[in-house]
């Protein structure tokens, strides 16, 4: 199974690497938790948790955005994260997330991140939509 | 208490500002995280934000953001917990403005309610005059029900 990279900014590449796959026809994305990722009770960060969801939910709207418009860029206005179980050191975690509607300013994309069939996280986010020139 | 984790980095605090004592590796690796009290005893807390911090628009990612947030919330809620241990159940971000590497954002943080059991804190973000961020998050209080 092949695999890129996503999110390579500043941040992207500080807290993961995130990288993308392509299964069952569907974009999954991978990241294996290190000890840096870490909480003081040895668990997944809450904030690497959010991190990691907003990089796939991120991604899943920059590529909508961009398949409506090429070049168009997207700007996440919410992010809504509930932490529904705890990641440990070692757990290769998957995100997936889907388009659940697209305006033609506004997107809204719904997803998980999963260590096998155990949910972690359920996500939520809104993006705005940005014309190339900025608008 | 265990002794305080390093950040990879080196900032200053800025005048009026201390470092953060932070215990979670994540933190760390992010930080350094800064504090100071308010005229009136209010905590802030903030953070500067460099190359490290950002997404390819060159805005402070909001996975930073988020990590900030979740840093000192969940403090807000643990004092507002007397102490006890909590846990982030829920936690929602609205993002007002980009913060940009270089600037200096502020976190205010308040405790809208506590129940035995949780603990519903919200927080506001700053740069400046200007808001950047705003947040609302839910903790449960561990061993409690």
């Amino acid at each position: 199974m092949s695999s890129d990279q996503v999110d390579t900014s500043g941040f992207g590449a500080y807290a993961g690497p995130v990288l993308r796959a392509q299964r069952d026809g569907r974009d999954v994305f991978t990241f294996e938790i290190a000890d840096h990722h870490l909480n003081g009770a040895d668990r997944l960060h809450g904030g690497m948790m959010m991190t990691l969801a907003a990089i796939v939910l991120g991604q899943v709207a920059k590529d909508a955005a961009a398949a409506k418009q090429p070049g168009a860029e997207t700007r996440p206005l919410s992010v809504n994260c509930d932490f529904v179980s705890a990641g440990e050191k070692g757990d290769k975690v998957e995100g997936r997330a889907e388009v659940t509607r697209a305006t033609r300013t506004v997107l809204f994309i719904s997803g998980d991140l999963r260590v096998g069939s155990r949910i972690l996280m359920t996500a939520t986010g809104v993006y705005a939509i940005k014309e190339q020139d900025g608008k | 208490m265990k002794e305080p984790l390093p950040s990879p980095v080196t900032v200053t605090p800025p005048e009026g500002w201390r470092i953060s004592e932070l215990h979670d590796p994540f933190e760390a690796y992010v930080g350094p995280l800064f504090e100071r009290e308010d005229a009136d005893g209010t905590r802030i807390f903030g953070f500067i934000a460099d190359e490290r911090h950002v997404n390819e628009r060159g805005a402070v990612h909001e996975g930073m953001m988020m990590t900030f947030a979740d840093a000192f919330l969940g403090g807000a809620a643990n004092r507002g917990a007397d102490g006890k241990s909590c846990v982030t159940l829920s936690l929602q971000a609205s993002f007002l403005a980009d913060a940009k590497a270089g600037d200096l954002i502020e976190c205010r943080t308040k405790l809208d309610r506590k129940t035995r059991a949780i603990v519903f804190v919200s927080a506001r973000f700053s740069v400046g005059d200007d808001d950047v961020m705003t947040a609302t998050s839910l903790w449960k209080v561990l061993g409690e029900r």
